[in-house]
């Protein structure tokens, strides 16, 4: 066996991953304190990687305005998300808030394909062509750049939730909502905080894989239903949960892709998810929260 | 309040004998079209609007009977009859056992693993390559032939053939979904949906009726999709297309979850319209996406929930 | 205004000519197109529709057939057996259509094929891949049918076969999209090589929509093959063009690629140098007709062609030459008069029908070297 070779399978798996997680953590939180399956999700992270393709390719701007610049946007669409539809939805309805969503989702992808057409355009940006070499395994830069990203944006949600008043508010909706209520927290203020965060991380991903993959309105489609995969895994809720999973869940797709068919990769994601749902129905690291 | 019902059937009745009358191979495919989407909707009404479970794994049904047909025919030599029939009850088992894994554990994972069935159908479909053909998929279907006792055998060709075929099925689907969603079951699955703490005190097991109401849901809708691929001579991995599933979703929001009539109004309507009035389809799931949104946010009941709200504030009027 | 053009042009001649069914002059012939106008594959449909509408606009500019303009309707079929059905049933209930063109999707086109028999109207589709069709049609049954483009069989067995002269068959691994496309391609691979003595090094297949490959790009890149035969398209073809070249990747590459969808840096630094590729057409064959049908496409759309719209702007084209041919613009003549059609390619060869009612056009042979597209030849198929 070629160490060389595991190597760089790890390598791509890490990285991998490190992008799963980056899609997921939205979702998980926007689950965790609202109890919504966000369908859109995936809508959300293709807008925003057009939205850094128009800004690069035609608004002169370069790629870090562009990253800042759809970041923005994407947590004031999560506002608006909030404060136009999500909050309508009462306690714990959970099957109409699949059906919302993916109505959401129908109407932007189908509006996007209506406007753009499904032709797939390429950001290129000044690390396009660049790769980095580390002695036997190679990285292209603009998937460092990702990671590097995925990696802030988990630090960043790590430490609001941890350590602001806001942050604490959520994780304790999300543990018990009613006794986040008694104590005193206002749901709506932390739903819609947490909707403009989720969908403001699905903005950085968006971004952030715009120079990765190619750009185009069904983008978003194939990787929300591995988002799903992972936040279910992860424990529905549990944002750290679903970053390890999500890279866990990496490195084991890059791995069987180096030593079997990509038939079993394609379906690797789905198949541990019921697994886990039947082992552990909370997920490997979920809490109180049900699924 | 006994008329409605009455009515309806009457106009379905003219509805139905229309085709017969205009006689054009369009209006045939239209009507099967409309046939075959009133059972998929019923289907999902029993098991959404009845058992308040959201099966996204109805598509998966339609396509495993689908298959299940085909292949039945092609590689078995089955005549399409038992074929249809087993190929049903594969659906049905395969809705079984997602309910019974998932159910343990609660209604939103029954929601999840039902979509995720959906995607590994179609995986299957296009990777079983010794079974399924593969992405090309089982092209030329025979034009199959139904013994009728006492008559001479019936070969069926064209849209007229499978639209008397659809029709009959969809009627005798509908009455059976009809006196099931009447009976005491249907209102057992109601009570359970209302309150599942207060059903299983009453001695009600929830799980026993929620399984039997999604084999049922997806007996029937393997049985519409073993048909329908007669109808277009071809089966192949796109028979799991969302856009199946998101139409089947407007149409029991729209027309109103747990309303038979509602329901079956819906699907009539959505089958047909759009179609005629030529919409371009970009923008038809546009709409569809929009109208869903309005439908949950504005009227969780459906129009047929508008229609008995008001009923109710007449009939509330002309008490006081 | 091209449209009103067109028409205003039938109508002068029209009323210039005598000695017609003055009735029938200018009146529009109906040409129904089915095609993926939207979901997934709905930017080849666009192309495969520009196709058709330069051909039509040119043929009507000429005067049309007889003073009669041809219009066509185009009809989304989703790329879905069952929406491609409904929608030409539908059109042909509407509208005495005298022909059915394309279909794109072989799955679609299939389902489809069944229709216009029973309607007795002639289809000739343009870009439907599927050996299955060719099988289906002339003696094979549907006397209705035609297809104008290759089979994939003919296109694997003369890329094959070149490569084979070159001594690089051996060890060629294949890796295709998970549809009839990557499987026709795959097939066609295994069997050419296999009347060779040979047989692919590894066969993978991935899901359209699939955006990662380094996990299998690093696998192939460990097996070190001779070549890589690529059979994938679209959004996923740039996925993973970049990620070969980012993992500076140096396997040359065969199968079906389109050169001209790859980033133009990659191919100036060399990355995709040694690679041999084989299409029915490229923008580059350099002959008077194809540089006026680039430049008349550019014209009117303001895009380059790609294959689909050259296969739909030759199918639409050998279409005027039949109507012209044909005893009565009506769809038993018209079929009669595609049959024993004998249209000049834009490749240089006459487009002719066998008894499966498949054409055989040439197919190119395309090189890489020094950044730069060269065209090896041109091989039967």
């Amino acid at each position: 066996m070629n160490v060389d070779f595991v190597l760089q399978l790890l390598l791509n798996g890490l990285i991998l991953g490190l992008i799963y997680a980056l899609v997921a953590m939205g979702l998980s939180l926007i689950f965790g304190v609202l109890e919504i399956v966000n369908f859109a999700h995936g809508e959300f992270y293709m807008l925003a990687a057009m939205g850094c393709y128009f800004l690069t390719a035609g608004a002169g701007f370069g790629y870090w305005g562009a990253v800042v610049a759809v970041t923005a946007v994407s947590v004031c669409v999560g506002f608006v998300l909030y404060e136009v539809l999500l909050r309508r939805l009462g306690g714990r309805d959970f099957e109409r808030s699949i059906l919302l969503t993916l109505g959401l989702s129908m109407v932007l992808q189908n509006g996007a394909l209506y406007l753009w057409t499904a032709t797939p355009r390429m950001t290129t940006t000044q690390y396009t062509y660049e790769s980095v070499v580390l002695g036997p395994v190679q990285a292209p830069l603009v998937r460092i750049l990702a990671v590097v990203l995925a990696v802030i944006s988990f630090v960043s949600l790590y430490l609001v939730l941890h350590h602001t008043r806001v942050g604490k508010a959520m994780r304790g909706v999300a543990q018990n909502r009613d006794a986040a209520l008694m104590v005193g927290i206002d749901p709506r203020v932390v739903s819609r905080l947490a909707v403009a965060v989720g969908v403001g991380l699905s903005g950085v991903a968006g971004a952030a894989l715009a120079p990765v993959y190619s750009v185009h309105p069904l983008m978003g489609f194939a990787f929300l239903f591995k988002a799903f995969a992972i936040v279910i895994i992860g424990g529905l809720g549990n944002v750290a949960g679903a970053a390890i999973a999500a890279v866990a869940l990496g490195i084991l797709e890059s791995l069987a892709s180096g030593f079997f068919s990509l038939v079993v990769v394609d379906g690797l994601a789905f198949v541990l998810m019921i697994l886990v749902l039947l082992v552990r129905p909370h997920g490997l690291f979920g809490g109180g929260v049900r699924v | 309040m006994r008329r409605a019902p009455a009515l309806a059937t009457l106009a379905l009745a003219i509805a139905a004998a229309l085709p017969f009358l205009i006689g054009d191979a369009y209006i045939y495919t239209l009507g099967l079209t409309i046939c075959v989407f009133a059972v998929l909707a019923s289907g999902l009404n029993l098991v959404y609007g009845f058992a308040g479970l959201l099966s996204l794994a109805q598509v998966a049904f339609f396509g495993i009977g689908g298959y299940g047909t085909a292949i039945l025919v092609v590689d078995h030599g089955w005549s399409m009859g038992p074929a249809v029939l087993v190929a049903g009850v594969l659906a049905t088992v395969a809705g079984l056992v997602v309910a019974y894994a998932s159910l343990r554990l609660s209604r939103h994972a029954f929601a999840i693993v039902s979509l995720v069935f959906s995607l590994l159908c179609v995986i299957v479909a296009r990777d079983w390559v010794s079974l399924t053909r593969g992405p090309m998929g089982m092209p030329g279907l025979p034009s199959p032939t139904i013994a009728l006792p006492g008559l001479p055998p019936w070969q069926l060709s064209g849209p007229r053939d499978f639209y008397i075929l659809l029709l009959v099925y969809a009627v005798a689907v509908l009455l059976l979904l009809y006196r099931v969603m009447r009976c005491r079951i249907g209102r057992t699955l109601l009570a359970i949906r209302q309150n599942e703490p207060l059903a299983q005190s009453m001695g009600q097991n929830p799980l026993a009726y929620r399984l039997f109401s999604i084999g049922l849901s997806a007996w029937v809708t393997g049985m519409a999709g073993g048909i329908f691929v007669f109808h277009l001579t071809i089966v192949d991995p796109s028979i799991f297309d969302f856009y199946y599933l998101e139409t089947m979703l407007i149409m029991v929001v729209v027309g109103g979850p747990g309303s038979f009539w509602g329901v079956l109004g819906a699907a009539v309507f959505f089958s047909a319209i759009p179609d005629l009035l030529r919409f371009s389809a970009d923008l038809r799931l546009v709409l569809y996406g929009l109208v869903l949104i309005a439908a949950v946010l504005a009227m969780p009941g459906g129009v047929a929930g508008l229609l008995r709200r008001r009923r109710l504030r007449r009939w509330r009027e002309a008490r006081r | 205004m091209r449209k009103l053009g067109a028409i205003l042009a039938g109508v002068v001649l029209a009323a210039s000519s005598v000695g017609h069914a003055l009735a029938q002059d200018g009146e529009p012939i109906p040409v129904l197109v089915s095609l993926p106008i939207t979901g997934p594959v709905a930017a080849f449909g666009e192309h495969s529709r520009w196709g058709f509408e330069l051909a039509f606009a040119q043929a009507n500019e000429a005067g049309g057939i007889d003073g009669r303009p041809i219009a066509a309707d185009f009809e989304d079929n989703r790329c879905n057996p069952a929406e491609g059905v409904k929608s030409v049933t539908q059109a042909l209930s509407q509208k005495d259509y005298v022909v059915v063109l394309d279909g794109l999707c072989s799955s679609a086109t299939l389902a489809i094929m069944p229709v216009i028999e029973r309607a007795e109207i002639p289809m000739i589709t343009a870009n439907a891949s599927a050996t299955a069709i060719a099988e289906q049609s002339g003696v094979g049954g549907n006397k209705w049918m035609f297809k104008v483009n290759p089979a994939d069989s003919g296109l694997t067995e003369a890329i094959v076969a070149w490569l084979d002269k070159e001594g690089k068959a051996d060890k060629i691994a294949l890796l295709a999209e998970d549809t009839d496309f990557g499987r026709a391609g795959s097939d066609g691979f295994s069997q050419a090589l296999k009347k060779r003595g040979l047989e692919l090094a590894a066969v993978e297949y991935y899901q359209q929509g699939t955006a990662d490959f380094t996990g299998v790009l690093t696998k192939l890149k460990a097996l070190d093959p001779n070549s890589i035969a690529l059979y994938s398209i679209a959004a996923d073809f740039q996925n993973l063009i970049r990620q070969y070249f980012s993992m500076g990747m140096k396997t040359p590459l065969t199968g079906r690629l389109i050169l001209s969808d790859v980033p133009e840096e990659i191919l100036k630094r060399g990355a995709l140098d040694g690679t041999t590729t084989v299409q029915p057409y490229t923008i580059e064959v350099d002959t008077p007709e194809n540089e006026a049908f680039v430049a008349a496409f550019e014209a009117m759309h303001g895009v380059k062609p790609n294959l689909l719209s050259f296969e739909s702007y030759e199918t639409g084209r050998l279409l005027v030459d039949a109507m012209e041919r044909a005893s009565a613009i009506e769809p038993a003549a018209l079929r009669d008069a595609i049959e024993s059609a004998s249209y000049p390619s834009i490749l240089g060869t006459a487009i002719e029908f066998d008894d499966n009612h498949l054409a055989h056009n040439n197919a190119v042979i395309m090189r890489v070297t020094d950044g730069k597209v060269e065209i090896l030849g041109f091989s039967g198929t």
